[in-house]
């Protein structure tokens, strides 16, 4: 049986442990409120966007979008993969590694193995792990995914486009958490380019009851207009998945610290018992030995 | 007096109005335009510039916006912008920061400066400047 004095000393670790957990769980708790806020006040927005975006697919010929619609002609794909920049969220990290990881090694096994698989990491946990494995990177966000805006998914958008546009890939999907509930996380695996063309059950709805063609003026024309609504789209789209999975990881972490916290308890309670039981054994020990000394001398006062 | 339709304007970040107006005047890309009751459909693009919304009550509101896009269909107007602030919302300082420092750098443009979006951005930081100003 362990020491009086190492039972004590483990127990004032476990319990500066759980201090530090339930510190850990706290600030992730206020996050993710303001995480969760975020989402929200993105959600009118994303609904119009969505709603003008399946109008003009519906009403604009393919040939318009001749780039941003564009099927597959062979080059490859750029998995884009959002994680923390920091662990300790339970299975965040780790769950969206493997299945960007599946992604490549199923779906796209024949474009891995001809080497036009790239990936672009977002948060630092991703990085690390593609990096020191047989991936080709293609740029890489650390420091950005708990303060999400729509400047930084400007920039990842803008990344991503040239390369699109250069013909470095011709695909883009992004794999990443979404918030569901503070205790469950979604994987999700978006396809942000080509636009994808098969519309939501929410505008299929609202196409069928707005059967009546309509004509719309375009200001400046068209193209003009599409010119600035696909970029905006990408854009929002981007900054949607940042946000989403921010507040997914905040959920993440919350919940990851209170089961440690929970843990620290339960072994501080335990660890306790048993110290308890060495504290008493040991005055037990101490009693015998006084006893049993007192014996002796009464023993050879006797004799 | 016109009569109301339906008028809503929101960022990817808030809803900055949602309610009826009388009119709306937005900095069309192709200049200024207003709509008004059975406007016809429209998409309009928007350039930086200043909203003008006239309520139902006969008021006036002002937003400044870095841009957008307007959509007008059946009486309801929706203007997805890129920002959208009242004059008093409007942080000066920070607005003053981004024109400096947007003007630091059209002035001595480095190799990874990107002119275009400098020069958005001064102008972004002068519109609010304007409308908080005034």
């Amino acid at each position: 049986m362990a020491g009086l004095r190492d039972i004590r000393r483990r127990i004032a670790a476990i319990r500066s442990t759980a201090k530090i957990t339930q510190a850990m769980k706290l600030v992730a708790a206020a996050k993710l409120r303001r995480a969760q806020e975020a989402v929200i006040a993105a959600r009118p927005y994303a609904v119009n966007l969505k709603t003008l975006m399946a109008h003009l697919l519906e009403r604009v010929e393919e040939d318009r979008l001749p780039i941003w619609l564009r099927q597959d002609t062979g080059n490859g794909v750029l998995v884009v993969v959002v994680s923390a920049d920091r662990g300790l969220c339970g299975a965040f990290n780790t769950n969206v590694i493997r299945e960007a990881e599946r992604l490549i090694t199923d779906k796209f096994s024949e474009w891995h193995e001809a080497g036009k698989v790239r990936v672009m990491t977002i948060g630092k946990r991703a990085y690390m792990y593609f990096v020191k494995r047989d991936y080709e990177l293609y740029g890489k966000h650390i420091g950005i995914v708990n303060n999400p805006n729509p400047a930084v998914a400007r920039d990842i958008v803008e990344e991503i486009v040239s390369g699109y546009r250069a013909g470095t890939f011709d695909r883009v999907e992004i794999v990443y958490n979404e918030f569901k509930s503070v205790i469950q996380q979604n994987l999700k695996v978006d396809t942000l380019l080509p636009i994808p063309t098969d519309v939501d059950p929410v505008i299929e709805i609202l196409k069928r009851k707005r059967k009546t063609a309509v004509n719309y003026i375009y200001e400046p024309s068209e193209q003009g207009v599409l010119d600035v609504l696909i970029p905006k789209h990408l854009r929002f789209r981007m900054y949607h998945v940042l946000l989403e999975s921010n507040a997914a990881e905040q959920g993440a972490r919350m919940t990851a610290m209170d089961a440690a916290t929970e843990n620290a308890h339960e072994l501080i309670e335990t660890l306790q018992l048993e110290y308890n039981s060495a504290r008493q054994a040991s005055i037990t020990k101490e009693l015998l030995e006084i006893v049993s000394g007192a014996e002796a001398l009464k023993e050879g006062a006797g004799a | 007096m016109g009569k109301p339709f339906v008028l809503r304007i929101m960022t990817p970040a808030s809803v900055a109005y949602d309610g009826k107006a009388l009119s709306v005047t937005c900095p069309g890309s192709e200049g200024r335009f207003q709509v008004l009751f059975n406007h016809a459909p429209l998409l309009a693009t928007l350039d930086i510039g200043r909203i003008d919304v006239e309520t139902e009550d006969g008021g006036n509101i002002v937003f400044a916006t870095g841009g957008g896009i307007a959509h007008v269909l059946w009486n309801e107007v929706v203007i997805l912008a890129d920002s959208a602030e009242r004059p008093e919302q409007i942080d000066c300082a920070r607005a003053q920061a981004a024109l400096d420092r947007a003007r630091r750098r059209l002035d001595h443009p480095t190799r990874d400066v990107d002119v275009e979006r400098a020069r958005a951005a001064m102008h972004r930081a002068l519109n609010r400047l304007k409308l908080a100003g005034g």
